[in-house]
């Protein structure tokens, strides 16, 4: 039987913001039998860590609007489906002005895209985009990752079309990565909105947004480690190793395959990018748990640390 | 040389001597404090927004360390007294497959136990338990009430440790 009284003495200590202290030590001091019963249950707490499957949460949508909250088999139904809808008609009308160009980046390769008014596009390797000479504060990401800093300007805010999706700033540095499986975005300073005409999901400095086959999911990130690829250097918590290999294959402009066992597994620390792969695979492939083969022209990642067999 | 919290601390001593007091540190209730004290001046911890709850915080968590600890070593002196490990064993070293594969199935019957409590809980204990967000946030994420978040997650909280509770047994 779990005590009730303890449990949520449990749960209140956990609280980043608990300041009660004064009536948790009156609590205890009222039966010596608290305490030990506090311990067990913060034992049994941190026991838990061993069972809590840790994927990053899916974020019910727009707190005001019940029919989307949580349910992630309905997510584009609702009001994604509308803006989905717009986009569409507005990139058909974009394709074909004349105005719209496409700037594609070579694997390994970085480019620097200066918009006029002060704000600043940093591609990654293997990065298509589309730019507007007409309209400074347009962007689309076509595939790949791209780091944005971002003048502010309330009236006219930046817009970043990404797939079906809108991000658009509130003053702001920020990174997305469009891959046909996913769209993940961190910010590191300011502000994002996500699909501002459906979901509006706001996202402050050090939150990250992520779109896949699980679904919408918002989670924390720390900005200091938003866009690190361009100090040379990949950041992760509890990334699965195929985001990895994605973001190195991006800036190394090579090609990772992973065996079955290996591509299961997660990665949570900082990975250097060295533009030699060989040493890059030779310094990464231990953290992550793996060890790497050449073959061909790209590289296999499987279990195990190192002892070739 | 004397940093702002350790003075925060001096000042404070009675009141955390109290607690650990009460918290069952008994007679190495001094010891406790002496161990703080150290830990305090050797290294430049920066600025600490709210000092007092933070000093109260370590406090808890060396009485935590305490009991885990000694659980650990009675459990240690169990297996020892029933021959269970003559070498001991890293548990940081690589799990057997087989091993993955229970840890698995628990993990999956963990992801059962969150998902049939239902998404709004689900995502209050996620965010509170593996994220480390307070419930004030939480509650004004999701635009509820602090209580309904409390609730949520002592729900949440007793399903997970009576999984838990239930996987030791079996």
């Amino acid at each position: 039987m779990i005590d009730e009284e303890a449990l949520g003495w449990v749960i209140r200590t956990r609280d980043p913001e608990f300041t009660d202290w004064d009536g948790f030590t009156l609590w205890l001091e009222a039966d010596p039998a608290h305490g030990a019963t506090y311990d067990a249950l913060m034992a049994a707490d941190s026991d838990l860590d061993s069972i809590v499957p840790v994927e990053p949460v899916a974020m019910p949508v727009a707190a005001n609007d019940p029919g989307v909250r949580a349910r992630r088999p309905l997510r584009w139904i609702a009001g994604g489906a509308v803006a989905a809808a717009l986009v569409a008609t507005v990139s058909i009308a974009m394709f074909n002005r004349s105005d719209i160009y496409s700037v594609t980046t070579r694997p390994g390769e970085i480019r620097i895209i200066a918009l006029d008014d002060g704000t600043k596009v940093e591609m990654n390797g293997g990065t298509t985009m589309r730019f507007d000479r007409k309209d400074a504060r347009f962007a689309a990401l076509d595939a790949g990752e791209a780091a944005f800093t971002v003048r502010h300007d309330v009236a006219n805010p930046f817009r970043v079309t990404v797939g079906d999706a809108i991000f658009e700033d509130a003053g702001t540095v920020f990174n997305i990565v469009h891959t046909a499986a996913a769209t993940r975005i961190g910010v590191s300073e300011g502000k994002v909105i996500y699909n501002p005409q459906a979901e509006a999901i706001a996202l402050p400095a050090g939150r990250a947004l992520s779109d896949d086959a699980q679904g919408l999911r918002v989670m924390d990130v720390a900005p200091a480690t938003v866009a690190s690829w361009r100090q040379g250097q990949l950041v992760y918590a509890n990334a699965p190793v195929t985001q990895v290999a994605e973001d190195a294959a991006r800036s190394l402009g090579l090609s990772v395959r992973f065996t079955p066992q290996a591509q299961a597994m997660r990665f949570t620390g900082t990975i250097r990018l060295d533009r030699d792969p060989a040493r890059f695979f030779a310094e990464a492939a231990p953290l992550m748990g793996l060890s790497a083969v050449r073959q061909g022209d790209g590289w296999l990642l499987k279990e195990g640390n190192g002892s070739p067999n | 040389m004397a940093t702002g919290l350790s003075a925060i601390f001096m000042a404070n001593r009675p009141a955390l001597l109290r607690f650990v007091r009460a918290r069952g540190a008994g007679d190495d209730a001094e010891d406790l404090m002496q161990d703080m004290w150290m830990k305090l001046e050797a290294k430049d911890l920066g600025p600490v927004s709210d000092p007092l709850p933070y000093l109260y915080r370590m406090a808890n968590n060396l009485m935590l360390d305490r009991y885990r600890s000694s659980s650990r070593r009675e459990r240690r002196e169990q297996d020892w007294a029933e021959g269970a490990g003559g070498v001991m064993s890293d548990p940081s070293e690589d799990i057997a497959i087989d091993e993955r594969m229970i840890l698995n199935q628990k993990l999956d019957q963990a992801r059962a136990v969150l998902r049939d409590l239902g998404p709004r809980v689900e995502l209050v204990f996620r965010r509170f338990r593996i994220e480390g967000v307070g419930q004030r946030v939480i509650a004004e994420e999701l635009g509820v009430s602090l209580t309904t978040v409390e609730k949520d997650l002592q729900k949440a909280y007793r399903a997970m440790l009576s999984l838990k509770q239930k996987m030791d047994t079996e």
